[in-house]
């Protein structure tokens, strides 16, 4: 057991946990930060992506040991008021179905839409395919991408492009 | 039992199971109630009032509450069995809270498997809603001292437009309590409907994209420990002996110990630790010996030897003279459910109680096997149904819930969770079975099927058996299905419309085969089948309403236009779970063999449509599902135990696939609501293979279809 101190969603917090620890069970167990889901422990569904300074990672790969003093973001620090443009979108267009692996889809099109404000097909496509959906709501996960793009880009005009 | 907060008070006459009364502290309730019969397991847990399956109340504060009893899957059943009540009672969406029910016998069919949870509930719940309603009614009526007739209800207000008077459900429910509940509640006509057949948002979406706990494998009690269980990975097979002293020096570990001789619970070895990484850490190092037993001499292979044989056996009779003989073998493999959030169970044996959290699609399976594995009373078991990370029939069996509840007896008081890793998911499912059908035709000078025989072999036991009394065989006088089994040995169970998953890819790849060795264009041909089938053999297959969605998703999609090489069109249909559905797909398929969907059309007739948006989204999904299942997946058998492990080697279908359209188009219909989790999936597989066949010449009659090289020149 060794003490790491994290931060996560903007707030230090000191764990007590095996170094190989992955920082999904350091998230789930220690933290108590659930919304971040496991799914495959091998990086093959997405179910688990965090934002590790500001790139999404597979909370299931990243020992807590490598993490070091990274800024962390989970779903439960997206946003403070759920209002995140894909959040609002997700709501708006029904997206979930079960709703296990939309924590994850929604941290891999955050960092999308972060590098890339108007994304094509093509590039959602290769941003989102690691991410896996059991229930196939990709139609609306598309369609939620787009339309948070759309909601991203009114509310930056509206500020008058701030 | 704890004593209800309300008083019984008017029983309403009709089936017997709605009651209404008055809440503590003011306000209305309108409950069901379920006669207890034969089954005293449950009769002892009898609620002696009805509060408990309190459907809707109505507090003084205008809140409206109604109870979900039913498990959230992504069905949108939590969302959609309340809409029900609130539009009979006309409240206004907004002032609607939904709760979860737990587990209670009141709540009738809990079950939410075979797309039956809003076939069975909307009947009561729309008179639950309605009896409400009358009953705010007769309270404005009696204060106004108007006619009821004069009074509407409309968005949580009983208005008497008369006299231009409108009064909240609020300031009425207590009076409305204490009016006396009328035995028919005059239920609306469904063209009168506001709020059903719209799109409502699934209830608990916010909590989904902010990441708050919904799930089961996100409780969290105060002290909980975590545990795995490890089972052999040969069906069957039973601990001889394992290092247990070893493994509970590891970090963390709180307990290592064997669970065997427990009725309904297979033999395995838990590991209780702090945390989960430590419980999975530990169980790393579990050294296991095992008694395999005999399952271990079962493969995949071997599987299908023994089906040919089984097929021989069972020819078709002689076949007519001067008639092209079609024969096809086709054969599906078997699959895991693979939900993404694994199966897990928390569990916390207190002073003889047994509470759960269970992800589960039939809590009253888990009940029984709790209850006659440990000895524990049913009334001493309470299970709260949390949201599960996808279903698709896996949850309906509760192994984790017996493993969970013997580990937590085991613990006495300490609260546990039960985690299955994503291998041990994949090494113990109750998969679906794999199938051959051996196809026997013979079309006759006219260009008609004159016989059709099918030698359809499966596993023993489990769903998915199948008899002559569907489509197409009803249509073909004297066509036979001779159904024959393999050992059971491999566990098989219920996988997103069970039977008709495999069955009708293989039946409807077969019809356009026909279609295409008679000359015939498949649409024309399929229309001509089912015009042929006799009144005699219809029995609940209404041939108008299957005609109309195949007109709809082939006039939809564009069906029959010319395409070149290396494009096509295929179309099938199905009548499951009581709804009809046609599905229409398009493919490219590239010289090199490279397939990719273009569009999906699918055509529904499931009766009145609840929520258009969960409804929408489940035909969307279920094909989709069916793709994914039909393009990448199969389990193999290999020395009784299953090949794949993870999502490495079992692909699912992922964003890149799916860049066409996936239409779908209801028929309006004023019918009572069939299910749909279900109905969507069945044509989707082939539909594909059809326009496979039809972009290719090859015809797929063995799935994964990724099995299959697709280039052609």
């Amino acid at each position: 057991m060794s003490t790491y101190t994290l931060r996560v969603n903007g707030q230090q917090h000191s764990v007590d946990v095996a170094p190989d620890t992955p920082m999904l069970w350091v998230l789930r167990d220690a933290l108590g930060l659930v919304g971040t889901k496991y799914g495959c422990g091998i990086g093959q569904c997405g179910a688990c992506t965090i934002h590790v300074d500001g790139k999404p990672r597979r909370a299931c790969r990243t020992a807590v040991s490598t993490v070091g003093t990274a800024a962390v973001v989970t779903i439960e620090g997206l946003s403070s008021d759920a209002k995140q443009p894909l959040q609002q979108a997700w709501v708006e267009l029904d997206v979930p179905q079960c709703g296990y692996c939309q924590a994850g889809q929604i941290m891999t099109a955050a960092a999308l839409l972060k590098e890339n404000a108007h994304p094509a097909d093509a590039d959602i496509d290769n941003a989102m395919n690691g991410n896996l959906c059991r229930c196939a709501s990709y139609v609306r996960i598309r369609s939620g991408i787009k339309r948070a793009a759309e909601i991203a880009a009114a509310s930056t005009s509206s500020q008058g492009g701030k | 039992m704890t004593r209800a907060p309300g008083t019984p008070s008017n029983t309403i006459d009709r089936r017997g199971f709605i009651k209404a009364g008055a809440l503590l502290g003011g306000g209305l309730l309108v409950g069901t109630y379920v006669r207890f019969g034969a089954d005293d397991a449950l009769a002892e847990t009898a609620p002696t009032d009805f509060a408990p399956n309190v459907f809707v109340s109505i507090a003084p504060s205008g809140a409206i509450t109604i109870i979900a009893p039913n498990s959230e899957m992504g069905q949108g059943i939590k969302t959609g069995l309340p809409m029900i009540v609130a539009e009979e009672l006309d409240a206004a969406w907004t002032d609607v809270k939904i709760v979860q029910g737990d587990w209670n016998p009141a709540y009738g069919r809990q079950s939410s498997v075979g797309s039956g949870s809003t076939t069975a509930n909307y009947a009561p719940l729309r008179l639950a809603g309605a009896t409400a309603r009358a009953m705010l009614i007769a309270a404005a009526a009696d204060t106004w001292g108007v006619p009821a007739s004069e009074c509407i209800a409309q968005k949580s207000f009983v208005v008497h437009t008369q006299s231009n008077r409108r009064a909240s459900y609020g300031s009425l429910a207590t009076k409305a309590a204490t009016m006396p509940a009328p035995a028919n509640a005059p239920l609306k006509d469904p063209k009168d409907f506001t709020l059903l057949g719209t799109r409502v948002p699934g209830v608990d979406n916010d909590k989904v994209v902010t990441g708050a706990p919904l799930f089961g494998i996100d409780v969290r009690l105060p002290g909980m420990v975590y545990a795995t269980y490890t089972k052999c990975p040969v069906f069957g097979g039973t601990v001889e002996s394992a290092n247990v002293d070893e493994v509970k020096g590891r970090p963390g570990v709180r307990d290592v110990f064997v669970l065997s001789g427990v009725s309904g619970l297979t033999p395995g070895v838990a590991v209780v630790a702090d945390s989960t990484w430590n419980a999975l850490s530990a169980t790393k190092a579990l050294q296991v010996k095992w008694n395999a037993g005999p399952v271990a001499s079962q493969s995949s292979t071997e599987m299908a030897a023994q089906a040919a044989q089984l097929a021989k056996a069972n020819p078709p009779a002689a076949l007519p003279e001067n008639a092209k003989v079609v024969e096809a073998a086709y054969h599906y493999p078997f699959l895991a459910h693979a939900t993404l959030e694994p199966q897990n169970c928390t569990a916390q044996f207190k002073n003889g109680v047994m509470e759960m959290w269970t992800p589960t699609q039939m809590p009253i399976a888990g009940v029984q096997l709790v209850a006659q594995g440990l000895g524990i009373p049913s009334s001493n078991l309470v299970v709260h149904i949390t949201r599960l990370g996808g279903g698709f029939g896996r949850r309906g069996s509760n192994e984790f819930s017996i493993e969970a509840a013997a580990i937590a007896k085991r613990l006495d008081g300490v609260p546990v969770k039960l985690m299955w890793t994503r291998e041990h998911d994949f090494a113990h499912d109750n998969y679906r079975s794999n199938g051959w059908h051996y196809f026997t035709a013979a079309i006759d000078n006219a260009g008609k099927v004159a016989l059709l025989h099918d030698a359809f072999v499966k596993m023993q036991g489990g769903p998915g058996d199948m008899g002559a009394n569907g489509f197409p065989f009803i249509a073909i006088p004297g066509s036979k299905v001779v159904s024959s089994k393999l050992p059971a040995g491999i566990p098989t169970g219920y996988w997103r419309a069970p039977g008709e998953n495999g069955n009708c890819w293989a039946t409807q790849s077969f019809v356009d085969e026909l279609a295409h060795a008679a000359g015939r264009e498949p649409r024309a041909f399929t229309l001509e089948l089912l015009d042929a089938i006799p009144p005699a053999a219809q029995r609940g297959f209404d041939i108008a309403r299957m005609k109309a969605v195949l007109d709809l998703a082939t006039g939809k999609a564009g069906w029959g236009r010319a395409r070149p090489r290396g494009e096509g069109q295929g179309f099938a249909i199905s009548h499951t779970n009581n709804a009809y559905v046609a599905i229409v797909a398009d493919v490219t398929v590239s010289k090199a063999g490279e397939l990719a969907i273009t569009r999906l059309t699918a055509a529904v007739d499931c009766g009145t449509v609840i929520n258009l948006s969960a409804a929408e989204a489940q035909v969307q999904g279920a094909m989709l599902d069916g793709i994914s299942a039909a393009w990448f997946q199969k389990v193999t058998i290999e020395g009784g135990a299953a090949a794949q492990t993870n999502f490495d080697s079992y692909p699912m279908l992922r964003m890149r696939q799916v860049r066409s359209a996936v239409e779908v188009h209801f028929v309006k219909s004023p019918l009572p609501p069939t299910g749909l989790g279900e109905p969507g999936l069945p044509p989707a597989a082939p539909a594909l293979c059809n326009a496979i066949f039809a972009a290719t010449g090859k015809r797929i009659r063995t799935l994964p279809i990724k099995d299959t090289d697709l280039k052609w020149a």
